[in-house]
């Protein structure tokens, strides 16, 4: 039976691919391992090795041109095989349906990850699927990927192609371990430059700016979570006399002794890791039918890099000083910026803060991040009249949106919190 | 000795046997109500093939402990009947393999009467079914058979694994309307355990978590409950945290239970000593395969059933025939490491 070679994925986000050159010709003899041709993917070339040992026929021609990922580009014939064979190969065989040569990075940054699909034949033995396969069918399809249902889901979930991911397992089974290794690496990795594009001819619609591994895990992860999570919405303005006076007491003598100003936000994590302890259900994740009451408050913070959400966590901020989480927070930031934020740094958040008040925005409410069960939006802090004992007043005022999961969170318990985060912003010394 | 001995104590926890606690079961149904009696072979004077009756003969007479020929399927005929009229009969199958004699009339009639009637007629009988390996009683001592009866309809099959849950679900069993077969394993009893004085219920279809866990839930009934809850605790010193169901009821069959302990553990292993093709464990598997905890499988299901042999009368082989600790061990190690 001759081995197809196919273009394979060697990136997760790749969809198309490009024959940059052969390194065999027609009816040329190879052996298992060599090098056959260079893929070009946005990111790099790289060399493709033989998946199996014969002869070469039917090679599409290097073009250059875009290919889609698992299209056949050639066939191994075994010595004695008939070249007609090539137009109608049958399934089921082993190591024909996903032969995709073991891929040597030749220049460019690692691929986050490189594909190693297993032989899709059953362990039984042949005739899995009689149906014959036309070649131009002959994808790596989700099919012959040998997951579980919990690691399919997963990367559902997450927004990862399941053939992206390596397999740990007995045979290389994709368990849930591997998804999320796989994810913790997209997580880290750099967005691709997409710079290297071909000035293809824009189109009439305008330009197709394809997701980015980052994108389509946000995208799909604040789709679950309005899909999930019934949200409803909470709506105060509160005075921030108190803690301005607070930030310009204290912010110079934490600046000096922890090197970071303490920020608006900051200290804002500490007001709400005050109170948090209080209302267990704002920080609390639904499992299955169940609510999980965290013990600890980690405050995720809502910050954007290159256009992407990302979500630093500070961690213990119920028992933390606002000087501890000034500095923790200056080093999240830093790691931010300088794309060394680690997975670890990402996960784990109980509750968020998601502040754009520095945008000029009054107010707006917030997806919840998923698992966590509510999320605070804080508008911009501004001067405007209020009554205070019969007299009208200027006082530099904000608003705060709750967002909660209506699963968990009552209407009432989302306003036990929010009258005691007025208390504590109005009079921060109650959490003294 | 303690001078403290003359104080009225209560003794914290009353220990007895399973067969104890089904005869003080019995007792105390039929102390409360005339209508229950005892109905088999050797259970009057003799007490009972395995001393359950024991001496329930002297208390309440050969009226209400009836001993009987040798005939299964005259003995579960006139049990039927008797429900029918109003009484509350609680049969004993001296082995849960004879029962195969009696079949038609707990498959044809007993399950299916209240239903082809309406309702204006209904079945309360309870049968008692010792059976399991482990005696060296051969191949038509020692059978399980208790997923023969879960596939029928109108039955109730219970397999309680402690003294605790034997008294009660026996008492369950005789409140209930319907008929209702309590296979019990003649390993267990006599086994000790913790069993409360005086009338309580533990209601049949509700399954019971023995232990909590984290990496993989095993679910098993009678004596495999008993030794999936051993295996646990030695899985758990080695770092394995298993979660064990004792299931407790076959039918109806507490689904809830297993499916959100998957849910968690992500992994499921079934045991069970009937032969392991068509049995419980191919029931349970499907039925997770089937639900939306489907998605959350992250290895295939686990089934450790009996060899697909009659039983043997050679210990060695009898033991291999039928899971053990160490197989439960070996396959729950398997299974959390993900080589399964």
């Amino acid at each position: 039976m001759p081995v197809e070679v196919i273009l394979p994925k060697v990136d997760m986000d790749m969809e198309t691919g490009s024959i940059e050159a052969w390194k065999v010709a027609e009816g040329d003899a190879v052996k298992q391992g060599d090098i056959l041709f260079e893929i070009g993917t946005n990111k790099a070339v790289m060399e493709v090795e033989a998946p199996a040992s014969g002869i070469i026929r039917n090679l599409v021609p290097a073009s250059g041109e875009p290919i889609a990922v698992g299209t056949p580009v050639a066939w191994i014939f075994q010595e004695g095989e008939e070249a007609g064979e090539a137009a109608e190969p049958t399934a089921g065989a082993p190591g024909t349906s996903l032969a995709v040569g073991r891929v040597a990075p030749q220049e460019g940054p690692l691929p986050s990850s490189v594909t190693t699909p297993t032989p899709s034949p059953s362990p039984q033995g042949g005739g899995e699927s009689g149906a014959p396969m036309n070649g131009r069918h002959a994808a790596p399809t989700a099919d012959g990927i040998r997951a579980t249902p919990l690691a399919r889901r997963t990367a559902r979930l997450n927004g990862i192609a399941i053939d992206a991911v390596t397999g740990s397992g007995p045979r290389g089974r994709i368990t849930e371990k591997d998804v999320l290794a796989h994810l913790a690496q997209a997580e880290s990795a750099a967005p691709a430059p997409v710079a290297a594009r071909a000035p293809a001819e824009t189109p009439a619609e305008g330009e197709l700016v394809p997701f980015g591994p980052v994108r389509r895990i946000i995208a799909s992860r604040l789709a679950e979570s309005m899909r999930v999570a019934p949200h409803f919405y909470m709506t105060a303005q509160m005075d921030m006399s108190a803690l301005q006076a607070l930030l310009k007491r204290v912010g110079p003598r934490i600046e000096k002794a922890v090197g970071v100003k303490p920020s608006l936000t900051v200290l804002l994590a500490r007001v709400v890791g005050g109170i948090l302890p209080r209302h267990p259900m704002l920080n609390a994740s639904v499992e299955g039918d169940a609510a999980r009451l965290h013990a600890a408050v980690n405050i995720g913070i809502a910050m954007e890099r290159d256009g992407d959400l990302v979500v630093p966590v500070l961690r213990g901020a119920e028992g933390k000083t606002l000087a501890e989480l000034t500095r923790d927070f200056g080093r999240l930031r830093e790691a931010v910026a300088s794309r060394s934020i680690q997975p670890a740094d990402m996960r784990g958040g109980t509750f968020t803060l998601s502040n754009l008040g520095m945008f000029g925005v009054d107010s707006f409410t917030a997806i919840i991040n998923q698992p966590e069960s509510a999320i605070l939006a804080i508008g911009r802090t501004v001067e405007m009249p209020v009554g205070r004992n019969g007299e009208i007043v200027l006082r530099p005022m904000a608003t705060f949106s709750l967002s909660s999961d209506h699963r968990i969170v009552d209407g009432v318990a989302a306003a036990r919190f929010m009258a005691d985060l007025r208390e504590a912003i109005e009079c921060p010394e109650v959490l003294i | 000795m303690s001078t403290l001995t003359e104080a009225p104590v209560e003794s914290a926890v009353r220990e007895l046997t399973y067969a104890e606690a089904i005869r003080e079961a019995l007792a105390i149904a039929m102390e409360a109500d005339e209508r229950v009696f005892l109905f088999g072979e050797d259970v009057g004077v003799y007490g009972g093939a395995f001393g359950v009756s024991g001496d329930l003969v002297h208390r309440f007479g050969t009226e209400r402990v009836i001993d009987t020929p040798i005939s299964e399927l005259g003995i579960a005929g006139a049990a039927v009947g008797a429900a029918i009229t109003g009484m509350k009969p609680v049969l004993e199958i001296q082995f849960s393999d004879f029962v195969t004699l009696a079949m038609e009339q707990i498959v044809n009639q007993a399950a299916k009467i209240r239903f082809m009637f309406g309702g204006k007629a209904k079945v309360p009988m309870v049968v008692r079914l010792p059976g399991g390996s482990g005696t060296g009683a051969a191949a038509q001592h020692s059978q399980s058979l208790e997923a023969w009866f879960a596939h029928v309809p109108g039955l109730k099959v219970i397999q309680p694994s402690s003294p605790h849950d034997a008294k009660g679900m026996l008492l369950s069993a005789i409140d209930d309307p319907n008929p209702v077969l309590i296979f019990e394993h003649k390993l267990l009893y006599k086994t000790k355990g913790h069993v409360p004085e005086g009338d309580y219920r533990v209601p049949i279809g509700k399954a019971a978590v023995r232990r909590e866990g984290r990496d993989l839930t095993i679910v098993g009934s009678s004596i495999m409950a008993v030794r999936a809850a051993a295996a646990a605790e030695k899985l758990a010193e080695e770092g394995i945290d298993a979660e064990v169901i004792d299931l407790r009821s076959l039918r109806p069959i507490d689904f809830d239970t297993i499916a959100a302990s998957v849910r968690k553990t992500h992994r499921l292993m079934v045991v069970y000593e009937g032969v392991k093709t068509m049995g419980i464990g191919a029931e349970i598997s499907a039925m997770i395969a089937e639900s939306d905890v489907f998605d959350f499988l992250d290895a295939p299901i686990v089934r450790l059933g009996g060899a697909e042999v009659p039983l043997p009368y050679n210990p060695v082989l009898e033991k291999a025939a039928v899971p053990q600790e160490d197989d439960i061990l070996t396959a729950a190690r398997r299974l959390a490491r993900g080589d399964a």
